[in-house]
C-alpha cells in the first residue's frame, strides 16, 4: 500500500533534569517512527516508558532534547499546533466545569480563531457523532467518564484536525466501559478519517484498534519492534477471539518481554 | 445511533416544580432557623425580666426594637447607611486591586516576589491599630474607613485569586497549548472562570471584614456613621442604643453577605459547591 508518511519521527531523545540540575533521567532514547497518513498508530508499552513524553513531543507540548519531528509537508509540532493541525485525547478529560457540553466542543474553535478552517461538522453533527446529543445541555459533572471522555474526543474533532493524539484516553474507564469505547472510537475514526497515534500499555486494544503497533522499552523509552496488524476492517469482538489475534498478543508480549529483561540486565 | 454506554444523569428542574420548591425553601430551609431564632429572643426577654437584670447591663429585646422605632429621622439607618457604603466602597477597593494585582502576579513569578512580602507584611500586621494614623492623615471624613475596610478585605482576595488562578486543571491547560490558544486566551476562557469560586469565597470572608475596618476606623474617630453612634452611646452608658446600633450592624453584614450569596448563585450555577443532592 503506497500511503504518505504523515508524521515522521527521526532520532528522538528526551532528556529530564529532575531538581535543580541533579538527576537527569533519559525518557527516550534514538526513537525513529513513521506514521502513514489515515493510518491507526499505536505506541505500545509499559507505565513510565516515555510513551506520553513521545506523544507531548509530537503534539508541540514539549521540545526534544534531540531529533525531529516532521508533520505533513516538513513543518513542526509547533507550526502544526500553530494551524490546528492537532487534535489532543489526554489521560483526563480535562473539560471546563462550567461550560455545557456544546460549548466545551466549541472552546476549541474559540481560540486561535486566525488558524480555523471552514468547519467541517457542526457541534450538532459531532455530539451525534460521539453518541451525545441528548446531553448537549448537560454540565460535564453530570456526565460519567465514559461520557465525558467522548466530549474530550468531539473536542479534538470540532476544528477538523489531520492529525488525532490519544494519550491513554480511556486509562481512568473501568473494563466494561473501555471495551465498549475502544469501539465507539473506531466507529468515529472511520467516519473522521484522521492520522492516529494512540498511546497505550494495553496489548489488545492496541491490537484491535491499529494497523500498525510500535513496542517502546522502559527507561529509556527505546522503539523494539514495530508490528503490522493484518486483521480485516471493521474491527468486531469476535476477532479478539481469532487465532491471529492470540498469535498477534504471543508477539507483542514477547517483544515487551525482551525489552523488560534487557532493562533489568542494565 | 448506538447508545453503547451508561446514561446517567441528573435530573433537570422543571420551571413547574419551582413554585413548589419555593415554599419548600421556606418550609424547610427559612422556618427552623427562624423559629429558634425567636425562642431566644423570647427566652432573653422573660431571663431579664425574672432576674432583673438593669437595662444598663442588659436591656430586653423590646426594648430595644422600641428604641430602635422610637429614633427621630431614622438616626440608627441614617447612620448605619454611612457605615454601610464606607464598607461597600472599602470592599471594592480591595477586589478591583486583589484580583488586579492577583492577575499581576500570578502572570509574573518576578512581579511576585516583588510585592507578595508586603502583603504578607499588611496580613501579618493587625491592620486595626493603624486605624488612629489613617484619622490623622485623612480626617473624620470618609476616606480612612474605606481604606481601612479596603486593607482588611485585599489580603483573602489577592491570596484566593492567585489560588484559583493558578490551580487550573493540568490536562485543560494542556487542551489549550495543543491548539496553540494565545496566554490571554487561556487567561480569560481558563483561567479566570476557573478562579471565580475561589474570589466569590474571599468575597464572602470579606464582606463582614469591610464592615468591621469600617466601624473600627469610626471608633478612632468620625463625624458620622454606626460605629461612632454605638462607641459614644457606649460611653453614655446607654446600652440600649448600643444594642440598636449592633442590630442594624448585623443586618448590614448579614445584606452584604446576601449580596455575595446572590453572586455566587448567579455566577457558580455550575460549580460543585452549588450543587445539591
Amino acid at each position: 500500500m503506497a500511503v504518505q508518511d504523515h508524521v515522521i519521527v527521526q532520532g528522538l531523545h528526551k532528556v529530564f533534569t529532575a531538581g535543580r540540575g541533579q538527576r537527569e533521567v533519559q525518557a527516550l532514547d534514538n526513537v525513529d517512527l513513521r506514521v502513514g497518513a489515515g493510518q491507526f498508530f499505536s505506541v505500545l508499552g509499559p507505565s513510565g516508558c516515555g510513551k506520553s513524553t513521545l506523544l507531548r513531543i509530537v503534539g508541540g507540548l514539549i521540545d526534544p532534547t534531540a531529533g525531529s519531528v516532521s508533520i505533513g509537508n516538513g513543518a513542526g509540532p509547533h507550526d502544526a499546533q500553530r494551524a490546528k493541525e492537532i487534535g489532543f485525547v489526554f489521560q483526563e478529560p480535562g473539560l471546563l466545569a462550567w461550560r455545557t457540553v456544546a460549548e466545551n466542543i466549541e472552546v476549541a474553535l474559540q481560540v486561535n480563531r486566525k488558524a480555523n478552517r471552514p468547519r467541517q461538522h457542526s457541534t450538532t453533527e459531532l455530539l451525534d457523532l460521539v453518541g451525545l446529543t441528548a446531553f448537549s445541555k448537560a454540565y460535564p459533572h453530570q456526565l460519567s467518564g465514559g461520557m465525558q471522555q467522548r466530549v474530550a474526543i468531539a473536542r479534538a474533532l470540532a476544528f477538523d484536525p489531520k492529525i488525532l493524539l490519544m494519550d491513554e484516553p480511556f486509562g481512568a474507564l473501568d473494563m466494561i466501559t473501555r471495551q465498549a469505547m475502544r469501539y465507539e472510537l473506531l466507529r468515529i475514526w472511520a467516519r473522521a478519517q484522521k492520522t492516529v497515534i494512540f498511546v497505550t500499555h494495553s496489548i489488545q486494544e492496541a491490537i484491535i484498534l491499529s494497523d500498525t503497533v510500535a513496542v517502546l522499552s522502559p527507561r529509556p523509552g527505546r522503539l523494539t519492534g514495530i508490528v503490522d496488524i493484518d486483521l480485516p476492517r471493521p474491527r468486531t469482538e469476535a476477532m479478539e477471539r481469532s487465532s491471529e489475534f492470540l498469535q498477534t498478543i504471543d508477539q507483542l508480549k514477547q517483544l515487551l518481554r525482551e525489552e523488560t529483561n534487557h532493562a533489568a540486565n542494565n | 445511533m448506538q447508545q453503547t454506554t451508561e446514561l446517567v444523569q441528573t435530573p433537570a428542574v422543571v420551571p413547574s416544580q419551582r413554585l413548589r420548591s419555593y415554599g419548600r425553601t421556606l418550609i424547610e430551609v427559612v422556618l427552623p432557623p427562624l423559629a429558634f431564632f425567636i425562642v431566644l429572643l423570647a427566652l432573653w426577654e422573660i431571663l431579664v425580666d425574672v432576674r432583673e437584670i438593669p437595662a444598663i447591663i442588659l436591656p430586653k429585646p423590646s426594648a430595644i426594637i422600641r428604641r430602635l422605632a422610637e429614633e427621630p429621622g431614622y438616626f440608627f439607618i441614617e447612620n448605619g447607611l454611612i457605615t454601610f457604603y464606607e464598607a461597600l466602597a472599602g470592599f471594592a477597593v480591595a477586589a478591583v486591586t486583589g484580583i488586579g494585582s492577583a492577575a499581576l502576579m500570578a502572570r509574573s513569578r518576578i512581579i511576585e516576589r516583588t510585592f507578595f512580602p508586603l502583603a504578607i507584611v499588611i496580613k501579618a500586621t493587625p491592620i486595626i491599630v493603624i486605624a488612629p494614623l489613617l484619622v490623622i492623615w485623612g480626617g473624620y471624613g470618609p476616606a480612612p474607613k474605606v481604606i481601612m475596610a479596603a486593607l482588611l478585605c485585599y489580603f483573602p482576595i489577592m491570596v484566593n485569586t492567585i489560588i484559583g488562578l493558578r490551580s487550573v486543571n493540568p490536562t485543560s491547560l494542556e487542551f489549550f497549548q495543543s491548539v496553540a490558544a494565545s496566554d490571554l486566551e487561556i487567561f480569560y476562557r481558563l483561567r479566570a472562570p476557573h478562579s471565580l469560586p475561589y474570589v466569590i469565597s474571599a468575597f464572602k470572608t470579606s464582606a463582614s471584614l469591610a464592615v468591621i475596618g469600617a466601624v473600627v476606623a469610626e471608633w478612632a474617630g468620625a463625624g458620622q456613621g454606626l460605629g461612632r453612634v454605638v462607641f459614644l452611646m457606649a460611653s453614655y452608658l446607654d446600652q440600649e442604643g448600643v444594642f440598636a446600633g449592633i442590630v442594624v450592624l448585623a443586618a448590614m453584614g448579614i445584606l452584604l453577605t446576601a449580596l455575595v450569596g446572590w453572586l455566587e448563585r448567579r455566577l457558580l450555577h455550575w460549580h460543585e459547591s452549588m450543587i445539591v443532592g
